[in-house]
């Protein structure tokens, strides 16, 4: 694909997400290809960074306009935000600024205002860059990732929605509807630190999302993730555990850095070095340890 | 009725006033059509270039794949060009490859296609056989000369400067012996990457043939060099080549050379296929093929006294000049010429080389090789400051050239040196002096510092450059009294069209209103000489003013009692027939250089400046925001203050962007991020807030009351003046840019292993 076969491209947009999923597995069916489309703003770059197209191209299929994936709604336990919300939206919903005002926080480092105003969470998942910025911030959360085709409805936890690089456990007929995970009590401490490459249009060097509740000098509630550190979203799931057994006074600098570079396989890339990176993931993590008490 | 005279006499004059731009409401609302916004001509068809691919080797064979439809693609190959050279300075760079493959992205083969997509196609169907041969990268191991890629040893050029001690057959010798007698000797190497200019609109060029000759139009800064490298390739006469810019959108010297290559590409295929031909980079292609700013490693020795005061340097400064010279061997003339910096010198001894690598040639970037050794030699002198105990702004100011003084090259400034005036204004308003005293602030993870950086940029060419060019204008008396100026120098964005009709409205007498900017055309405009070197408002605004008042008189002198500059200009063409002056630029006749010896008077005059930056580092990230920018700039004139100060802080950002986050990171000759989302300019949000003061010492040869140059002297000093400041917030000594979180980490790791 190059931005000149743009005006090719057969295009839907479906009234229903029951009707944009009989699509999606009539096509599927007949070994026809379909993109779906949110935001379009990763589907645009995948489109101008192809080469030549050989054969038919996808037919683009826009979810944008789908009520089911607009929604962000609050039971008093459970957050849901809708797929196909956007990073600007999201950075307004009183709901979100109240109950995951990490992710509110996170959305002004996405992109820039225009990214802001046209970027999903969905899309975000769906191409499950190491570094994205939306997937780091809503894991630290242990959310479920509901998605739905003619088949049925599934909620899929995150680190089993992620199964390598760019890839995940979505089957290719499957709408990433909304993403759900309970709220961390009402006031809990959180951090949001992105390391870009500058302060607007940037991706990630290291980002980090922690959430934690804290009851008499215990974490008894940890969410670590962060972003271009490994091949997915890394959860930093030894670093979570020792946060939970240890008080935070016990904590020391040593042990924290040895759990987070257990934690990450940062690599050498055009944006950063995997040395840098290792260090900023340790100094971000006890940034956010140093803010809750801990002598790190 | 309103007395016509005292009407002309109370008309307000507009140079000091920051009038609306002439260009600006076309651009904001969309209605200025640069290249790529002008319609398709009949038949016209999408051009694409064919590269190399392989940094170094000999072409074998070109395959077009037998199964695709050929039919209506127009291929063009050496074969087609009639003289294989772009014409500059050296004629070693051909228009397409024919044999010698000498860097990534040479060009080798021209498409072009009616149909986008297919044009893609076609692309795809080239195959080039190349035999790949060992290719340079270093500058080092270029001059080692072990693999010849360029002459008979890699060396484009050499310059050698020498003063006082050193200005003698043994200068090498001599300069040593100089030093050694100081009662301080302080050494050290710095070193500066590459820079793309990144200007918004990526190149572009349309081209088409007619019984008047060939044409091309697009995005671009020197429509004469473009219409030099026509009548060479082409063997043409100079009336038979019509080359007009187009709204450019950026240019920064990215504009300067490059655009003859790609007019000459698009003139080929509509040569080859008898259609118009529109070729239009997109930003990958832009960033890989086209030129960027020089590579420099620099080495100094400098002796001084204990007190700080500076006796002796000797400098050795290498260029990556890339694969062919191009305008190298200016850059890096512009660059040893700036390489003492704004200091007074007793010895001196500094050598430039420019080597050649199998990289894209590096070419014309706002400062021109200054910011370069620049760079180097005020880093030098905060080594110097550290090892004497001193403030680094107290030992530049100490040592400062003034009045009378000489430079390295041995020219006395003979006035307009507002340096001094700089500094205070800079040092007061950012409170420089005590804040250095005090020390850096730290609080938590978080460390503020601050540096500064003095320096002086050169207006016009270089030494006799001016007096061989021969600039010139031409202004039309239009009919109502008005003027149309006609000349060669392009407003690329910086805002040439209003200075330059600023300049003549004052000159005449008449208003702004009343004069206008033609299109710079090479078939009805004079050549006034390429858009660069800050000559355009110095230069060339002067002989736009003598022109205006030279035609104005002439109205002047026939008008009758009573009757209007308009009437009377109406009147003079009814009876004469068409009116124009036509000017061309003479040097102040005191200019005196010499090209053999490196010596006298390198440029007429200097800008001047003086930054502080105040940069607060993350100690955690070590990320680099810079808080706050106060610079003072001595600009002779500010014939339009608001833009005068644009291109001061647009220039400062861009030594910050320098500075801080571009890299053009490389992979065996191959660009690894020819992107904008990889390729790390700043953003409005990096960008600091700019305090800029305008210092006018006036330039008694320059345009409306003594403008000088400064589109390139905001380039050298944001760069080191942020380094300074890293330096100051954390103790670290980085003398290598770019100054990266990453680079700066290390650097950290390194000095906690010394402890
Ligand atoms: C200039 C720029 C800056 C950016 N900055 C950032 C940044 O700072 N941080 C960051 O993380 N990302 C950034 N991005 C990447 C991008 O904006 C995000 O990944 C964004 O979340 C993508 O959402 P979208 O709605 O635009 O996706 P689209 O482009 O519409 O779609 C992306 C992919 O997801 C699939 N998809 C979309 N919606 C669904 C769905 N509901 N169910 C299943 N599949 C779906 C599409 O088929 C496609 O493959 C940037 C992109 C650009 C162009």
């Amino acid at each position: 694909m190059s931005l000149a076969d743009l005006s090719r491209y057969e295009f839907a947009r479906p009234a229903s997400l029951d009707a944009a999923c009989r699509l999606l597995s009539d096509r599927e069916k007949k070994g026809a290809r379909t993109v779906l489309l949110a935001g379009g703003t990763d589907f645009m770059v995948q489109v101008s960074q192809g080469g030549a197209a050989e054969g038919p191209l996808p037919l683009v299929l826009d979810v944008s306009r789908i009520k089911e994936l607009a929604c962000v709604s609050f039971d008093g336990t459970t957050l849901r935000i809708g797929a196909g919300v956007s990073y600007l939206e999201l950075q307004r919903d009183p709901v979100v600024r109240e109950y995951a005002p990490l992710v509110a926080r996170m959305t002004q480092d996405i992109g820039g205002p225009t990214i802001q105003g046209r970027g999903t969470l969905g899309g975000n998942l769906a191409t499950a860059s190491p570094a994205a910025d939306g997937v780091a911030a809503i894991a630290a959360y242990d959310p479920v990732i509901e998605v739905k085709s003619s088949r049925g409805t599934r909620k899929i936890p995150i680190a089993v929605l992620q199964t390598g690089y760019k890839q995940t456990s979505r089957a290719a007929d499957e709408v990433i509807v909304a993403v759900e995970f309970r709220a961390p009590a009402h006031g809990s401490a959180w951090c949001w630190r992105k390391v870009g490459t500058r302060l607007a249009q940037a991706i990630s060097k290291v980002a980090f999302a922690g959430v934690a509740e804290v009851h008499d000098g215990r974490v008894t509630r940890v969410g670590f993730a962060m972003a271009s550190v490994a091949a997915t979203t890394a959860l930093l799931p030894n670093t979570r555990e020792l946060v939970r057994l240890t008080p935070l006074a016990q904590l020391t600098a040593a042990a924290v850095d040895a759990a987070v570079a257990s934690d990450v396989s940062p690599q050498d890339d055009v944006r950063s070095t995997r040395d840098y990176r290792m260090h900023t993931a340790k100094a971000v993590v006890r940034g956010f340890l140093r803010d809750l008490g801990a002598p790190v | 009725m309103v007395d016509a005279k005292k009407a002309r006499e109370t008309r307000e004059p507009v140079v000091g006033e920051n009038v609306v731009r002439v260009d600006g409401a076309a651009k904001v609302t969309g209605g200025a059509r640069y290249v790529d916004d002008i319609p398709p001509m009949p038949g016209e068809l999408h051009g694409a270039t064919v590269r190399s691919r392989v940094p170094r080797g000999i072409l074998r064979a070109i395959a077009f794949d037998p199964s695709f439809d050929w039919s209506d693609v127009t291929v063009v190959t050496a074969k087609d060009v009639p003289d294989n050279v772009v014409q500059l300075i050296v004629d070693d760079q051909p228009v397409l490859a024919a044999e010698r493959i000498n860097h990534m992205y040479e060009p080798v083969v021209l498409l072009a296609c009616s149909d986008k997509a297919k044009l893609a196609r076609a692309y795809a169907a080239v195959t080039l056989d190349i035999e790949p041969l060992p290719a340079v990268f270093d500058m080092e191991e270029s001059l080692a000369a072990e693999t010849v890629i360029w002459g008979e040893a890699n060396v484009q050029n050499r310059y050698l400067i020498t003063k006082g001690a050193a200005d003698t057959d043994e200068s090498e010798a001599a300069i040593d012996v100089a030093i050694a007698a100081c009662e301080v000797v302080v050494r050290g190497s710095y070193s500066t990457h590459h820079q793309e200019q990144l200007y918004i609109e990526p190149n572009g060029m349309i081209a088409w043939w007619d019984e008047a000759g060939a044409h091309a139009t697009g995005s671009l800064q020197c429509p004469f060099y473009v219409h030099k490298a026509f009548k060479r390739c082409f063997h043409l006469e100079p009336e038979q080549i019509h080359i007009t810019q187009a709204v450019t959108g950026g240019g920064f010297g990215g504009k300067e050379e490059y655009p003859s290559l790609i007019a000459l590409h698009a003139a080929l295929l509509a040569k080859k296929s008898g259609r118009p031909v529109r070729i239009i980079y997109d930003r990958v292609e832009d960033i890989e093929a086209t030129t960027k700013r020089h590579p420099s490693r620099s080495w100094i020795e400098s002796g001084c006294d204990r007190d700080g005061t500076l006796r002796a340097l000797k400098m050795r400064v290498m260029m990556d000049a890339g694969a062919y010279v191009t305008l190298s061997p200016v850059v890096l003339s512009r660059g040893v010429l700036h390489a003492g910096g704004c200091y007074r010198w007793a010895d001196v001894r500094i050598e430039g080389i420019g080597v050649a690598t199998n990289t894209p040639p590096n070419g014309a970037f706002r400062g021109f090789g200054a910011p370069q050794t620049i760079w180097a030699i005020e880093r030098h002198l905060d080594a110097v400051a550290r090892q004497l105990g001193l403030d680094a702004g107290e030992l530049k100011v100490r040592n400062m050239l003034v009045e009378g003084d000489t430079t390295s090259t041995s020219q006395t400034l003979r006035g307009s040196v507002g340096g001094t005036e700089c500094v205070e204004r800079a040092f007061e308003a950012s409170d420089y002096l005590a804040r250095r005293r005090a020390g850096p602030s730290v609080l938590g993870r978080k460390a503020r510092g601050l540096g500064c950086a003095v320096f002086m940029h050169g207006g016009g060419f270089t030494g006799s450059g001016e007096r061989m060019l021969k600039g010139k204008v031409a202004v039309d008396l239009l009919a109502g009294g008005r003027l149309e100026i006609r000349s060669g120098s392009t407003d690329i964005g910086q805002g040439t069209e209003t200075v330059f009709a600023q300049i003549a409205a004052d000159a005449a007498g008449i208003p702004f209103e009343h004069v206008s900017v033609a299109v710079p055309s090479t078939t009805h405009v004079p050549d006034s000489g390429p858009t660069v070197a800050s000559r355009t408002v110095m230069v060339v605004g002067a002989i736009v003013e003598r022109a205006a008042k030279e035609l104005a008189a002439r109205v002047e002198a026939s008008r009758r009692p009573g009757e209007t500059f308009a009437a009377a200009g109406d009147r003079l063409l009814a009876k004469e027939g068409p009116q124009s002056a036509l000017v061309q630029y003479e040097p102040p006749a005191w200019v005196n250089w010499d090209d053999k010896k490196y010596k006298g008077d390198a440029y007429p005059v200097y800008a001047w400046m003086c930054d502080v930056a105040e940069v607060e580092v993350d100690l955690d990230t070590f990320e680099v925001k810079v808080l706050n920018f106060w610079s003072a700039a001595d600009v002779g004139k500010a014939i339009h203050p608001l833009m005068c100060k644009g291109q001061l802080e647009g220039g400062s950002l861009q030594a910050i962007g320098w500075a801080l986050s571009e890299e053009v990171v490389w992979k065996a000759g191959a660009i690894v991020n020819p992107r904008m989302t990889n390729y790390i300019i700043p953003t409005a949000l990096d960008a600091p807030p700019f305090e800029t003061f305008l210092v006018e010492a006036p330039y008694e040869h320059g345009p409306s009351g003594g403008a000088k140059g400064i589109g390139e002297l905001p380039m050298d000093g944001g760069a080191p003046a942020v380094a300074a400041a890293v330096e100051h917030a954390t103790g670290l000594i980085i003398n290598h840019l770019p100054l990266t979180p990453e680079r700066l980490f290390a650097a950290w790791l390194n000095s906690e292993a010394a402890q």
